[in-house]
């Protein structure tokens, strides 16, 4: 006699989807969505191939001080004579990471925090949540001068005060999200059927919510790339690295404006815009084709907070 | 609801719009009031001098206040409200002159009274409120009044010094301040001496501040009852600027009429723009620190001789001139600025930039090079952490570039650790001068050296050294120019003190700065120092400009 | 009875997260790593007789629960310490630069919301053609650029026509206060105008999707069927249907704005309460920055609280 093992996953198992079948559902929605994407990839890529790309040394002085554009250097050179397009490119990879990892632990921590207390209700769920509420109303920049003040300027202590403060919402909209699959009948058989909880999270509950919590990290590698910007710009960035932010510093503390020096200034902004704007519209797309009616997080660079905007107080999402 | 906030907010902007543009206002032309607007660099911090550290602080005060004497642009002492001095043969008793009949800007006589309270004061409470100015008032026993018009000053020895250090206490008038000299005294530091109720803040000098918005602006007044030749103009404004390009695009269009420190990559703009910009010298002054305690438990290789030799040899003076500065600074030798005028010794020269030199040094001190290029000393690689602080940045950064490119070359890495002012230093004198190796930073002294030599003194550990230098050699020659009466031979013992200095390297100097400002070409007649046009070694600057 | 039950939970939240904050306030400055005595002396070379003399005067010498009590104390005093810059309680410092702020903020944020519901509508209104597009997008493109870039830009290109730095013209002798009005509106224009245009474009989409949303309801298709006009249809219903998260964005951002117009202060150097942190850091002014960190913070939860009020007052949802 053989034994059958019923995986209780199967039982009334929501039907089965083609994969990547949410990202047509998400291309079709929001034709915007490929065009960020494209924008996306393309500075992944940069980042990535950074150190084969680069024409000239991050730290080589190739020209005179603030050298305008020419046939040999595209976009210049900035206030210590260092081609821009090298600079540019490095600053897309440390931008991108600070960016990727930021958002990574906001998620890590908020999705954790999301998934338990959607997951298991009750007195877990208020006391997380309370958590949540008095953290959302940290300020973020003011947050992140007095950390920077105090502990020093560097790349991790910027990245992880970042992490600490975007998970807030995070864990909002992970939860609400969990309380619905939660809800659903087949989980709900899965655990009569005596599957463990850690069990049910991992196979049943993280998959529905992966999506939403790809789109959240996708969102919040935008504002941590807005906020480290922010940061350099007010002198509490890692002069020892080459940002996209940090490239704006230099060159406005080096007056490069007003010298007329604009190729010094203007594309890392244009920079920072172009991925800002792919990672906007590649993450509210999926966000919107998961669950147009969910309408949840909207995200507010500029507040530099994700935050939910249906409901508020305990009817908040 | 919506539609009537629409109706407002369009009225006003149309409002604002129909007010004409521009930042104009006040200023020149017309026949009306003549008023000079400077951009300032870092603002009155405060009004009260018992207070206020920063240099636009100071130059304030100069304009408001009578001093015994002022600095001319020859770097002699001359009067101000004191008109003659002599001492006595064993200098332990300094008589000034002052200026008869002169009045304060309330009317209230200005006399040896307000003098005698304001140096009594100081001494009274200079272990506490009035400590800032205990280096002024070095061994003063008491200041007297036989008169009106005189005072006298009582030393319980001979201070080489008393004419600089009477050039830095501003005079304050006693009907104002008498009432905050009580008790304790703390009250003298809270006063924050603003203007009040429409009236300036009383004041004796020049001009008087009839408006001051924190971090904003500050107006100057001619004050009608100053003792001195009256200034030309009616008054001026300091306004902060967050925002360097900002300032450069104001005067260009006008809205400014000068800029007291400039920033070196701006000189070219505004000279394509017709701005004046004068250059000269300057007292500030950037280096490159090493840690010289001689009880350091860890990177005693730092303390080698050849070692910071061969660091001065692969540090790129001329490099830095011109990528960091543009051109606008001097390679740097000894501690004591050139602008110091007779106290800067001109034989001590540096080191050449020479890296085979620097290699050949090292080799000889015996820390070869590994397979990495990177050199070992005592068993550990020669990789050393910077000190950065935030004054440095901009120019700083790439000074340091510059340096670290070229100590890779010597088989030493260096790593910049940027930091706040106030944690560098935490950081320098954590465990009695241990904990750190390498820094960058800069001193702007006063014009007598006695100051910035000080700082290489055993004693200012834990106060203004760092650089946790201490012989005992030295110490005895810093006591020693510290009594010297005789100029010729303190002139001696200084110079002597700059060439040992430059011979054990606490400090490896790197650049002297350039004084940089600019002025519209309606105006002239500023007077130029070592400290720009708004310094606050004289009043004679602001006295004399007048529009062109 | 549902409404009285709300609102009382939402200021219990309140006043609960208000307590939070300050101690969270006061753990972020005092039982942080850094030798908070050397911290204090602003110039940092402080003497041993004044680093004693203060450890005394701010108690440090305590331990931490006896510091935590009267710090208590002082703030119920409204005693935020003493700034060590200037000497003067750091809480007359913050007033004047918050009174700075808000005016500022308030303008942006008000150029904002006009300009995110114009451009809303129209985009709604030609939804999927190319000026639904353009706008959308235009919308994103400024809501993406950096601030502090954006500033700079602003004012090499309007130098010339409108004042770009502080708050006031230089005057001597005192203006009319119409005319005093006139010229701080005028210096506020283009920081209130930078903060705006990155700011609009969250106003647009939502504005934008509200109106979708509504213009395929029912009674709109009523509405129009009884003959109503295209343009009195959105005016009536749709616009109205926007309102809520309008407002709620509105009232939620400002204690967030607030904070974050550092940026637009430093460029413009607009003397308010950014700046003010941004200076108390490098003036190593610990008592400024831990005052107005905790103003900053404490706005945010009195706005976030207004915005709960409004909510349930706004929302036709809600029954009482």
């Amino acid at each position: 006699m053989s034994r059958i093992l019923i995986d209780p996953g199967i039982v009334d198992a929501p039907p089965k989807r083609a994969r990547g079948s949410w990202i047509r559902d998400v291309l079709r929605e929001r034709p915007s969505a490929a065009v960020g994407a494209a924008l996306l990839g393309v500075f992944v890529l940069i980042a990535i191939f950074a150190p084969l790309l680069e024409p000239y040394g991050t730290h080589e002085q190739v020209g005179p001080v603030f050298g305008p554009p020419s046939s040999s250097h595209w976009l210049g050179l900035d206030d210590g004579g260092i081609d821009m397009v090298s600079l540019l490119i490095e600053g897309t990879r440390i931008s991108l990471t600070v960016g990727f990892a930021a958002a990574l632990v906001a998620t890590f921590i908020g999705g954790g925090v999301g998934i338990v207390a959607g997951y298991f209700g009750g007195w877990t769920d208020v006391i997380l949540m309370r958590i949540t509420d008095y953290f959302l109303v940290v300020p973020d920049v003011p947050l992140m001068i007095v950390v920077a003040a105090i502990w020093g300027p560097s790349l991790f202590h910027i990245i992880v005060v970042i992490g600490i403060l975007l998970w807030t919402t995070t864990a909002r909209i992970i939860r609400a999200q969990v309380k619905s699959v939660r809800e659903r009948v087949y989980v709900k058989r899965a655990r009569s059927l005596g599957a463990g909880n850690v069990r049910v999270i991992f196979r049943h509950v993280l998959p529905q919510v992966a999506p939403l919590m790809i789109a959240n990290v996708v969102l919040a590698i935008a504002v941590a790339i807005f906020d480290e910007t922010a940061l350099a710009f007010l002198g509490l960035g890692d002069p020892t690295s080459t940002s996209w932010g940090t490239i704006i510093e230099h060159a406005f503390l080096r007056t490069a404006m007003s010298r007329g020096a604009w190729w010094a200034i203007v594309p890392p902004g244009i920079c920072v815009a172009l991925v800002v704007m792919g990672c906007y519209l590649v993450g509210q797309a999926i966000e919107d084709a998961l669950n147009p009616r969910l309408r949840v997080a909207h995200l507010s660079v500029r507040t530099f907070r994700l935050r939910p905007l249906a409901g508020r107080g305990e009817e908040a999402l | 609801m919506k539609r009537a906030v629409v109706r407002v907010v369009v009225l006003v902007l149309v409002a604002s719009a129909c007010t004409g543009s521009g930042a104009g206002g006040g200023g020149g032309g017309d026949g009306g009031p003549v008023f000079l607007k400077i951009a300032a660099s870092d603002f009155i911090d405060s009004m009260n001098p018992y207070v206020g550290q920063n240099d636009d602080s100071y130059s304030a005060y100069q304009y408001i206040y009578p001093y015994l004497n002022q600095l001319d642009s020859s770097l002699n002492y001359v009067p101000d409200f004191a008109t003659s001095w002599e001492h006595s043969d064993d200098q332990l008793t300094w008589t000034f002159h002052l200026v008869e009949g002169a009045k304060w800007s309330d009317g209230q006589p200005l006399t040896s009274k307000d003098v005698t309270f304001t140096y009594n004061t100081d001494i009274k409470y200079q272990d506490g409120p009035t400590g800032g100015a205990a280096g002024s008032i070095a061994h003063l026993i008491k200041v007297t009044a036989p008169d009106d018009h005189t005072v006298v000053f009582h030393y319980s020895q001979p201070v080489p010094t008393v004419l600089a250090n009477v050039q830095q206490n501003a005079i304050l008038p006693e009907h104002i301040w008498g009432q905050y000299a009580t008790g304790d005294g703390k009250a003298l530091k809270t006063f924050p001496n603003l203007p009040a109720d429409g009236q300036p803040v009383v004041s004796g000098g020049p001009f008087m501040v009839t408006q001051f918005k924190p971090d904003e602006v500050a107006l100057f007044e001619r004050n009608p009852n100053y003792y001195g030749t009256a200034a030309q103009i009616d008054g001026f404004a300091l306004q902060l600027f967050s925002n360097e390009d900002a300032e450069i695009t104001a005067i260009q269009n006008g809205q400014l009429d000068a800029i007291e420190s400039v920033p070196v990559t701006s000189v070219t703009t505004l000279q394509d723009a017709g701005i004046k910009v004068f250059i000269g010298p300057g007292l500030t002054e950037r280096d490159f620190i090493i840690n010289s305690n001689p009880d350091k438990t860890v990177h005693r290789e730092l303390l080698n001789p050849l070692v910071k030799q061969a660091f001065e040899y692969a540090i790129d003076r001329a490099k830095i001139v011109e990528t960091a500065w543009l051109g606008y600074a001097q390679p740097a030798t000894t501690v004591v600025p050139p602008a110091t005028g007779a106290w800067h010794d001109p034989t001590v020269q540096p080191l050449p930039f020479d890296l085979a030199k620097a290699n050949a040094l090292l080799d000889q001190a015996g820390y070869q090079k590994g397979s990495d290029g990177m050199r070992v000393a005592d068993g550990h690689p020669m990789a050393y952490d910077v000190l950065f602080p935030g004054s440095e940045r901009g120019a700083g950064d790439r000074a340091f570039q510059i340096i670290q490119g070229d100590f890779e070359q010597i088989g030493v890495k260096l790593t910049q650790r940027p930091m706040g002012g106030g944690a560098v230093f935490s950081t320098m004198t954590a465990d009695n001068y241990t904990k750190w190796d390498l820094a960058m930073w800069n001193w702007t002294p006063p014009i007598d050296p006695d100051f910035v030599l000080s700082v290489l003194t055993c004693g200012q550990y834990g106060d203004w050294s760092d650089s946790g230098y201490c012989n005992p050699a030295y110490d005895k020659l810093y006591a020693e120019q510290g009594k010297e009466l005789d100029p010729q031979k303190r002139q001696q013992i200084v110079y002597q003190m700059q060439k040992m200095v430059a011979e054990d390297r606490p400090y490896i100097m790197l650049t002297y700065g350039q004084t940089i400002d600019a002025w519209s070409p309606n105006w002239t007649g500023f007077v130029q120092s070592v400290q720009g046009l708004f310094p606050f070694l004289s009043k004679e600057s602001l006295t004399s400009v007048h529009p062109a | 009875m549902r409404g009285i039950d709300y609102v009382a939970k939402r200021t219990a939240f309140a006043l609960i997260t208000i307590f939070v904050a300050i101690t969270l306030n006061f753990v972020l400055f005092r039982a942080l790593p850094g030798d908070a005595v050397s911290d204090l002396a602003r110039v940092p070379r402080a003497t041993p007789e004044l680093k004693a003399a203060l450890t005394k005067e701010f108690g440090l010498d305590k331990p931490l629960a006896e510091q935590y009590l009267l710090y208590l104390q002082q703030l119920a005093h409204f005693n935020l310490g003493i700034s060590y810059v200037n000497q003067q309680p750091v809480w007359i410092n913050l007033r004047t630069a918050l009174g700075n702020t808000i005016p500022m903020v308030l303008l942006g944020t008000i150029f904002a919301v006009v300009l995110g519901i114009l451009t809303g509508v129209v985009s709604a209104w030609r939804r999927g053609t190319a000026l639904d597009h353009i706008s959308t997008n235009l919308a994103i493109a400024f809501y993406a650029v950096p601030t502090q870039w954006l500033g700079l830009v602003l004012i090499i290109v309007f130098a010339k026509y409108l004042p770009t730095y502080g708050r006031t013209s230089i005057s001597f002798g005192s203006l009319s206060t119409w005319a005093h009005i006139k010229d701080v509106l005028v210096h506020m224009l283009m920081p209130s105008t930078t903060l705006a245009l990155t700011l609009y474009g969250e106003y647009t989409l939502i504005v934008r999707s509200a109106m979708l949303e509504t213009l395929g309801e029912d009674y709109v298709l009523t509405a129009r069927a009884k003959g109503l006009s295209g343009w009195a249809v959105v005016r009536q219903h749709a616009l109205r249907n926007a309102m809520l998260p309008t407002v709620t964005l509105m009232a939620l951002s400002l204690g967030y704005i607030v904070a974050g117009a550092i940026l637009v202060e430093a460029v413009f150097s607009w003397p308010g309460i950014g700046r003010a942190v941004y200076e108390s850091v490098f003036n190593n002014d610990y008592p400024m920055l831990q005052g107005a960190f905790l103003i900053l913070t404490l706005s945010v939860v009195l706005f976030n609280f207004v915005a709960d009020l409004l909510y349930f007052r706004l929302d036709p949802r809600i029954t009482v």
